[in-house]
């Protein structure tokens, strides 16, 4: 192993008590070193994103010191983060949804977007996103921009404010494949510029391939610290879990039944009025998975929304069940035992100022289960409606009447799957189901759409892990360029094949 | 454990402590402006608390004030909880006047009188909020043009019907007045009527309705995050028209609160004089009770006691103009972090 370079970031016994209680750090040491990129690992929970909160200045540490360049450092304010060079990028994004990339990055900075510095900023940004290889449209609002875009903006953002340490909370979980490639190679680059990244992520090989070193938190502590070049993925499986993880998905023959969900030359149309989806047929039966393969961006979020019923499809026919659906409005597709689960859970699945014990009845608030006498809702059967849900799929919460906003990602994540596969819908559409999710709540998961099959349900999953399909579905479909282009048993199609098809290549 | 069902009260508390932080900034302020006018600010503040609280009877009057402000502020307060800027209190208002006044032509023994003034009231002002639902929800109309639009447009069209339909044969300048057995009883003459209970009430009903049902549920799903509860099969249509008819009912009654349940003259000037600004003021009401039924109640109560405190300020010689920039400072400086989080979150 090459030395390592001086050490430009350090904490001392960091503690982090949130004001309801809970504990989310509980005396962490970390060290980052001069051009190494530090891989941050744990569970959903573990406390990455409060760790890394606290260093670009974001929260205080209820007890604890953060030194920066060998300086005891108080970062009270992300500008004074900033000033010392720290910066990060969230794990969901911050950026405003109606300004343009443009604005967005020199938001909170002196250089007016239409004001006199604007010209020289706007050169100096496609310098530097030259330099990293990350190529952006300036002037697209953000809205209308891909996730893996709307990232790059984010990170162009805080070269621009010339950070040294660049801190990455799960930045390849909304990414394509391709993007990870590029973002990889972005990240090499400024390593080679002498900065420093601490990278967190739920994906072992990814740790595997950009990290120097690799540290493991759990339940707010430290529990391992391994250099890359000595690690492999078992053993960071149980660092993180504490014990030996063992993640063979037993997978029964399918039983294949009649069509739950029957789909036929279905046109969608996307945001910007193009053709997303074009022309799919597919029929997803009963007791089966039917994965569809695909990187993101080729159709698929509009394919399910067109099939949660959010999004009116331009031509073609959705059945379920027998029953035309392609005109019926989401709430009226929910009447007939379905589980969705959204792609983009913190904005169309949850809401954060609530309660978990409120989102736990969400769409579901006229329900008799959930009332008493009269028209009230009885609370207190919510409430142990949502403690099941919390006990069941070991949602990491301090209780029911926690607001969704103070969970981590991956535990809110918990709750929108908890709450749509808990009442044994027949059809369930779960796009991007483990998205996030640490490996063992990923295998949870997986397990639970695999039982949802075997009591002879149907399964949609959307997704863009390769791996994720091929371990899942009965039936793959790969979808490119808003048309599946081969739809086949998983037998019949090999992961290379796949992965060719995924980029577009027809043997 | 009934402490633990969502009430939305927590961070109340914290809310109470900005509120008093920004009052005494607000009374900082306005004691700063006086002193530059020459005039004594201790003498101001005196006579603004002896004429809201100094006397049962003053206090009695604070009460009266406070009781359709309250009902005003729910209208915008039921709004902000669906996601939507409803400043058509103020139009309601004359509308539900003008409907009570009709109703009272009627003469009906006690305590049916009332009823169907406030039955009149109430339903005269939920027609009143429907245009502005049908042109959000339908056409995509902004609702802060078209209450505005509604509040002009009821401003020019009761002022009309009173002059020509309810007129006091007797006089020119005012309405026929309410019969007393279709009033709110007296509980203290002259000033304390059960408008005041009967406010409270409104407002405990309201957030019942909002954290105890399911369909207050969904208002405030719709509220917090449109999409998601979209998604989640919540019609975002029904909760919107729940919103503008709640906020139209409260708006209406607060009209017959007015003119049925303050002590004069129990009927509407020509001018509207007596009914002007409770539905704007009833906004600085749900700003300041950070738009909670229930510390609504308390927050009416409070810019009720600034306007009693008005007419006594003005004993001390300062002008009325002045006074009301003053009551204006206050109410900005205590609704100024609330308005603050709400376009911010609207610009997310
Ligand atoms: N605002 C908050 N209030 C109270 N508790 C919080 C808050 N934010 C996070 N927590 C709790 O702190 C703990 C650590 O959360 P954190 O977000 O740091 O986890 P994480 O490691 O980033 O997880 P994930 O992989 O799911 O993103 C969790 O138990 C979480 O519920
Ligand atoms: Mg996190």
């Amino acid at each position: 192993m090459q030395s390592r370079g001086e050490e430009v970031l350090k904490t001392a016994a960091i503690t982090k008590i949130y004001p309801d209680g809970t504990q989310a750090l509980r005396g962490v040491d970390f060290d980052l070193a001069r051009g190494e990129v530090h891989g941050l690992l744990g569970e959903n929970g573990a406390g990455k994103t409060t760790l890394s909160k606290i260093l670009s200045g974001i929260l205080r540490p209820t007890s604890g010191d953060v030194f920066v360049n060998g300086k005891k450092a108080e970062v009270r304010h992300p500008k004074e983060a900033l000033k010392l060079g720290v910066g990060m990028v969230h794990q969901h994004f911050t950026l405003v949804r109606n300004f343009t990339a443009f604005e967005n990055i020199l938001l909170g900075t002196d250089v007016n977007p239409k004001g006199a510095g604007a010209s020289k900023a706007r050169q100096e940004i496609l310098a530097l996103s030259k330099d990293v290889g990350l190529g952006v449209e300036l002037d697209a609002k953000v809205e209308d921009l891909a996730l893996g875009a709307q990232q790059r903006v984010e990170l162009l953002k805080m070269l621009y404010r010339k950070v040294q340490i660049l801190i990455l909370d799960e930045p390849t979980s909304s990414l394509t494949a391709p993007e990870t490639v590029d973002l990889f190679k972005a990240v090499r680059r400024l390593k080679e510029e002498g900065k420093s990244a601490i990278f967190i992520t739920h994906k072992l090989n990814e740790v595997l391939e950009i990290c120097d070193r690799i540290t493991v938190l759990r339940h707010g502590e430290v529990s391992g610290r391994i250099e890359a070049a000595n690690a492999d993925t078992k053993t960071l499986a149980r660092m993180m879990v504490g014990r030996d993880v063992v993640f063979d998905l037993v997978k029964e023959p399918s039983h294949a039944g009649d069509p739950i969900l029957e789909v036929s030359d279905l046109v969608v149309r996307g945001n910007r009025g193009e053709d997303a989806v074009k022309g799919v047929s597919f029929a997803v039966r009963r007791g089966e998975i039917f994965g569809i393969a695909g990187v993101e961006g080729n159709g698929q979020t509009e394919l399910e929304e067109a099939l949660s019923g959010v999004r009116r499809p331009s031509r073609g026919k959705i059945k379920l069940g027998g029953l035309e659906i392609s005109s019926l409005s989401n709430n009226e597709i929910r009447k007939h035992s379905v589980g969705l689960i959204p792609e983009d859970r913190r904005q169309m699945g949850l809401i954060l100022d609530m309660s978990v014990a409120e989102n736990s009845i969400l769409g579901r608030e006229w329900e008799r289960r959930f009332r008493g006498q009269g028209i009230a809702l009885a609370w207190a059967k919510v409430k142990d409606h949502a403690s099941r849900l919390i006990r069941s799929f070991e949602i990491l919460v301090k209780g029911p009447d926690s607001p969704a906003k103070s969970m981590s990602g991956g535990n809110q994540q918990k709750v929108v799957v908890s709450r749509e596969l808990t009442d044994d819908p027949d059809f369930v559409l779960a796009a991007q189901p483990t998205r996030g999710l640490d490996v063992a709540a990923s295998d949870y998961i997986r397990r639970l759409l695999l039982k949802t099959r075997d009591s002879g349900k149907g399964v949609l999953v959307i997704s863009a892990d390769l791996d994720e399909v091929l371990q899942l579905s009965d039936v793959i479909g790969v979808m490119y360029e808003g048309k599946l282009l081969e739809v086949g048993p998983t037998e019949k199609m090999t992961r290379h094949k796949v992965g060719m098809l995924m980029g577009g290549v027809k043997e | 454990m009934k402490a633990s069902i969502p009430t939305g009260t927590s961070g109340l508390l914290s809310s109470v402590a900005e509120s008093a932080f920004a009052a005494g900034v607000g009374f900082l302020a306005s004691g700063i402006l006086l002193a530059v006018l020459g005039k004594d600010p201790i003498k101001a503040f005196y006579y603004l608390f002896e004429g809201s609280f100094g006397s049962a009877n003053n206090f009695t009057i604070t009460l009266a004030y406070a009781a359709p402000l309250i009902l005003t502020a729910l209208t915008f307060a039921v709004g902000v909880r669906a996601g939507l800027f409803n400043i058509g209190a103020e139009g309601t208002l004359y509308v539900g006047a003008t409907a009570a006044v009709a109703a009272g032509l009627i003469h009906l023994p006690f305590g049916i009188g009332l009823l169907f003034v406030l039955i009149a009231a109430g339903a005269a002002g939920a027609a009143w909020s429907i245009p502005a639902y049908l042109l959000k929800s339908y056409r995509g109309v902004n609702e802060v043009i078209s209450t505005i639009m509604m509040n002009n447009i009821a401003l020019f069209a009761m002022q009309f019907v009173v002059l020509n339909y309810l007129l006091d044969p007797a006089r020119s300048d005012k309405s026929a007045s309410i019969p007393v057995d279709s009033r709110f009883p007296t509980l203290l003459p002259p000033n304390l009527t059960v408008a005041i209970f009967f406010s409270a009430l409104v407002c405990f009903g309201v957030y019942y309705y909002l954290w105890q049902t399911p369909g207050g549920y969904e208002l405030r799903a719709v509220g917090l995050n449109p999409e998601a509860a979209k998604f989640s099969g919540i019609s975002p249509r029904r909760p919107m028209l729940y919103a503008f008819l709640l906020g139209g009912i409260t708006a209406g009654l607060a009209g017959a609160v007015e003119v049925a349940g303050t002590f004069t003259p129990f009927a509407i000037y020509t001018g509207l004089s007596n009914l002007v600004n409770f539905g704007f003021n009833g906004i600085g009401v749900a700003l300041i009770g950070r738009n909670h039924p229930m510390a609504i109640v308390l927050a009416g109560i409070f810019l009720g006691a600034l306007q009693a405190g008005a007419s006594s300020v003005q004993i001390a010689g300062i002008s009325f103009e002045i006074v009301e920039v003053i009551e204006g400072m206050i109410v900005f400086a205590i609704a100024a972090p609330q308005l603050y989080r709400m376009f911010r979150r609207r610009l997310k």
